[in-house]
């Protein structure tokens, strides 16, 4: 067999990259899966403990599974309203209607904004709003959630509209003409040609969607910091806090974080299967 | 007639629709120009006479969060990166494709696998690596982002790599050009599209980036974000009108990168998706 | 335009670049690192840094960890090749977390400043950690309008000064008359808001559950140094516990502020609410002097502030003084190089002992110091450190040391700021309160 006359630029062409990944990933994540088994303060001073962190990660006060629940209710409200909102949203901006371009422009421009900024601007908005009934964003968990949401829906609507609107311009106008001549209702022409010819569209926005959803932390942060009494914590802001914020608890914030890996990679890989399933069906 | 119709009732709910999104951004710049007490008792009241306090917040906002000092790093940090990541990740995805063996489908998808993890699982061994190989800094940050970066980055270019003919390399090769020629010359100009795509998405991910230079460089060298979190308890008390103030500057950096770039940043992601 | 915004970016890019390549090249780390803890002096202590680069060239880097996250920042720094060189443990058990990288600096200056040594913290083998600043808490009033409220004609109690209010009971009865009249007295509320969004709620779950605490430990333990036996309880009765919600109550009852927007306000927001006359009281110590009188639209005259003990209705209380001691000791790193340690050792002697830093110490900074340095006309002149020096040195009154440096950790007094969030908004009772400090307590020591 010939060698491939390029090999020999690998030092060039993937080392950079392949030490900067294993710095930067490999390595620590790696290190991470063995950290968890053990207790440790600065690495160096790692005592094996067998599953002993992952059985703290479970007791009382760690608030792993609270936030975990708090999370998934979360990501479940958000990428639903998200991907409804801005699939309809797409619908009626490839419509002609007047001014199209200028409100995409508007609803994409939030998701430019990061995290942290955007936590402090709604929590000025929702604060003023929750002041006319002497109540704050802290005062009740449940303004928290709905603040989050709001705050993600307000961020991540623009992003999937714009993919969802790439998606039903790629429908070709033949098949919609051949519905119409056919005698297609609106309705049946949605749920029988668009929907169908944009389900590569919906599994990436539910990919983004969830992967985000489950992964917030800067906007967490920013807005409730989990306030009050953690109980709008999600599990990113738990798992910062357990590492973070008590000493001796290193390992069993690495043991949350090798559990948070798994679910979200679960689900992920489970949607994704799913929806790609239903995009070869169709 | 009916049509019209239609068309009317959609643009009122887009018009409703764009003034909600655009109020809290709209709230936060009124905000700005009032004086500290009357922002959290009366958010949505215009500043008066009475209340009105000039460029004042902007002043000291600026001089509590060194935020000039942050603009400038999170620029630095911000291109660099972007331009490091579609250097490298260009070149790696491109052996990827072009040298089918083991170990580049392996590395194809160890990065894959990347994309998925949540930054949370190496969050400290990941800083504590950093620390021990003297990586923070801003140089040592921009390496790490290569290395975070190039999960999606060589995954985009990779699925675009593949749809690329083979003929025009080998035609370059014969022409005696050595492969980096090749690879600069004649494939990267084909990639260009893609490239942008990576380049709006890093750019927009490391821009607003706060927990990984925060844990990386921290108090050092503060990026945007970072000195935007260190105005809520870096002085003992928030002060909101700093706060808005400093709200106000951090888009204004965002809004112009989007006005100049509307064009790529809307192909980027809708062909990012597309690709994924 | 898009050229020129270009190259605008491209200009600051490089000046950048060359920042941070001369940073690199150069490899020049700070010689001095300081991690301050105190939030509220943040500007003065980069101005005292500016001041030592001025007198000795050394340039001292001081970066200030936000409010209620020392431990956090102090976690991430640590672990940097640039490392901070001081920093600060806020007692025996703050010690014991961060021993690995505490010098023995019992062969130092500072040390050696020390009028009483046994304030430092020390085993049998060397000592660790310098108190640098001794402190107080109570209940901060406007004596103006106290006076205006002794002053009413159809007032309810008999009491005719704050020096006759010597128990729980006399102050619930004048606070609550208080409240009843407070439109004539030109107040919102007498008490300003009871902080407790996270980080800010310190003054309840750390300050105020000192009180209860300290009268279990020493009714366990006469003898022992109640510090001691709070550090070596692995439970409490907290005995006490509803003594503190007798004060907590009077707090959130009579406050300015709704009990549902509690979980919103900011020690800031309260010390501003003292100083622009909205309210009587505030509870909190002399560091909080800085927060009233920097405060624009401040109307509160200096000579009207005055501090009282913290009554909580538990026997024998009426010699009760304030709260003294402090939780602010400084430590040097053991894992930098010795010239760095030995540079930030002479940066703290200087701070405490030359003209220029014991001008900052006492005047900007407003500490009031355990050393034997500073003379008795060097002492903070502020209204609220003259009262501190007025309980320590007036022997009729029974000061309560600080025992919260015992507590178990940060965890713990997380918890129990959390519960008594929960508690003013209604959505725990104080039994849940009671339980959460108790048992809390037991599995953060275990």
């Amino acid at each position: 067999m010939k060698l491939n006359p390029y090999r020999k630029y690998f030092p060039i062409f993937v080392l950079p990259c392949l030490v900067a990944f294993l710095i930067a990933f490999i390595i620590p994540f790696i290190m991470g899966i063995f950290l968890s088994f053990t207790e440790f303060r600065t690495v160096s001073d790692a005592q094996f403990v067998g599953i002993e962190n992952y059985i703290k990660a479970f007791a009382d006060g760690s608030g792993f599974l609270e936030s975990l629940w708090f999370t998934v209710k979360f990501a479940v409200i958000s990428v639903i309203t998200i991907n409804v909102i801005a699939f309809f949203l797409a619908l009626i901006l490839t419509k002609s209607v007047p001014g199209t371009k200028l409100f995409r422009t508007i609803f994409f421009m939030p998701n430019l904004i990061g995290g942290i900024v955007l936590g402090y601007i709604w929590q000025v908005i929702i604060n003023g709003v929750l002041l006319n009934f002497n109540y704050s964003i802290t005062s009740n968990p449940t303004f928290g959630f709905w603040g989050l949401v709001i705050l993600m829906n307000w961020q991540m609507i623009g992003y999937m509209m714009i993919i969802y609107i790439a998606g039903i311009q790629n429908i070709s106008g033949d098949i919609l003409e051949a519905a119409k001549v056919d005698g297609a209702g609106s309705l049946i022409t949605l749920t029988k040609i668009i929907i169908p010819s944009v389900m590569p569209s919906i599994t990436i926005c539910l990919f983004l969607t969830i992967t985000n959803s489950f992964k917030l932390f800067d906007q967490n942060l920013a807005l409730t910091a989990g306030a009050p009494a953690n109980r709008t914590q999600m599990v990113a802001l738990n798992i910062y806090e357990t590492f973070y914020s008590r000493n001796g608890y290193e390992g069993v914030g690495q043991a949350k974080a090798v559990m948070f890996f798994i679910i979200v990679a679960v689900i992920a890989l489970a949607q994704l299967y799913f929806t790609r399933r239903k995009e070869v069906e169709s | 007639m009916r049509q019209r119709l239609f068309n009317t009732v959609c643009f009122l709910i887009l018009l409703v629709l764009a003034a909600v999104f655009i109020f809290p951004v709209f709230v936060v710049v009124i905000n700005s120009l009032k004086l500290k007490f009357s922002i959290t008792n009366a958010p949505f009241v215009l500043p008066n006479a009475e209340t009105f306090s000039g460029v004042e917040n902007y002043v000291t906002g600026i001089e509590k969060t060194g935020f000039l000092s942050a603009l400038g790093w999170s620029l630095f940090i911000t291109v660099l990166s972007v331009a490091v990541i579609i250097i490298f990740t260009s070149m790696t995805a491109w052996y990827i494709i072009r040298v089918k063996n083991t170990f580049t489908s392996l590395l194809y998808y160890a990065f894959v696998f990347s994309m998925i993890v949540p930054f949370q699982m190496v969050m400290f061994t990941m800083s504590k690596i950093a620390n021990v190989l003297r990586f923070d800094n801003p140089l040592g940050l921009i390496f790490i982002y290569l290395g975070f970066g190039a999960g999606l980055s060589v995954f985009m270019f990779s699925g675009f790599i593949k749809t690329v003919p083979k003929t025009i390399e080998e035609a370059a090769t014969i022409d005696g050009c050595n492969t980096l020629q090749v690879f600069w010359l004649v494939v990267f100009p084909v990639l260009k599209p893609t490239a942008i795509t990576v380049a709006i998405l890093n750019t927009m991910w490391i821009w607003n980036d706060y927990l990984l230079p925060y844990l990386v460089i921290g108090q050092d060298y503060k990026t945007v974000p970072i000195a935007v979190q260190y105005l809520k308890g870096g002085y003992g008390s928030v002060d909101m009108g700093a706060m808005m103030a400093m709200l106000v500057l951090s888009i204004i950096p965002v809004v112009v990168f989007y006005f100049l770039c509307q064009k790529y940043i809307i192909k980027g992601v809708a062909s990012g998706a597309v690709k994924g | 335009m898009k050229n020129k915004i270009l190259s605008a970016i491209l200009s600051i890019i490089c000046v950048f670049a060359c920042l941070s390549l001369a940073s690199c090249g150069k490899k020049k780390e700070n010689l001095i690192y300081y991690l301050n803890f105190k939030p509220e002096s943040a500007s003065v202590y980069e101005e005292l840094a500016q001041k030592y680069e001025e007198e000795t060239g050394t340039a001292v880097k001081v970066v200030t960890a936000a409010a209620n996250t020392y431990e956090q920042t102090l976690k991430s720094e640590i672990a940097k090749s640039d490392a901070p060189t001081i920093f600060q443990v806020n007692g025996p058990v703050g010690y014991d977390a961060w021993k690995d990288y505490c010098l023995d600096i019992k062969d130092s200056k500072l040390y050696s400043y020390l009028t009483d040594k046994d304030l430092a913290i020390k085993n049998s083998d060397g000592v660790y950690g310098i108190p640098y600043v001794v402190e107080g808490y109570g209940i901060i009033y406007n004596n103006a309008i106290m006076e205006k409220y002794f002053a009413l004609p159809d007032r309810k109690t008999d009491i005719k000064t704050v020096g006759e209010i010597n128990s729980f009971d006399k102050l619930k009865a004048v606070v609550e008359d208080m409240t009843a009249n407070k439109e004539k007295l030109g107040i919102k509320g007498v008490f300003a808001s009871t902080s407790l969004s996270s980080g800010e709620d310190w003054r309840w779950q750390t300050h105020l559950l000192n009180i209860p605490l300290y009268y279990e430990m020493i009714e366990k333990d006469m003898e022992k140094d109640p510090t001691l036996s709070l550090l070596d309880a692995d439970e409490i009765k907290h005995k006490y516990s509803k003594n503190f919600q007798n004060l907590f109550d009077l707090y959130i009852n009579n406050s300015v502020t709704p009990k549902t927007l509690l979980g919103s306000k900011s020690v800031a927001d309260s010390m501003g609410e003292f100083a622009s006359g909205q309210v009587a009281m505030v509870q909190n110590g002399n560091w909080g002097w800085s927060q009233i009188s920097g405060i624009e639209g401040n109307t509160v005259k200096e000579s009207d502030v005055k501090m009282m003990p913290m009554y909580t209705g538990i026997e024998g209380e009426g010699n009760q003084g304030i709260c003294i001691g402090t939780e602010n000791y400084l430590a040097i790193n053991k894992n930098v190089s010795k010239e760095k340690q030995e540079a930030s050792l002479k940066f703290l002697e200087w701070l405490f002992s030359s003209e220029t830093g014991k001008k900052y110490v006492t005047e900007k900074l407003g500490f009031i110091t355990p050393f034997n340095t500073f003379k008795d006309d060097e002492q903070p002149s502020d209204p609220l450190a003259r009262e501190i020096t007025r309980y320590m040195s007036d022997t009729s009154y029974k000061n309560i040391p600080w025992i919260f440096t015992a507590f178990p950790g940060e965890a713990f007094k997380k918890q129990v700021g959390n519960a008594l969030l929960d508690y003013a908004q209604g959505g725990k009772t104080w039994d849940d309160v009671e339980k959460t400090v108790i048992s809390q307590w037991k599995s953060e020591r275990s």
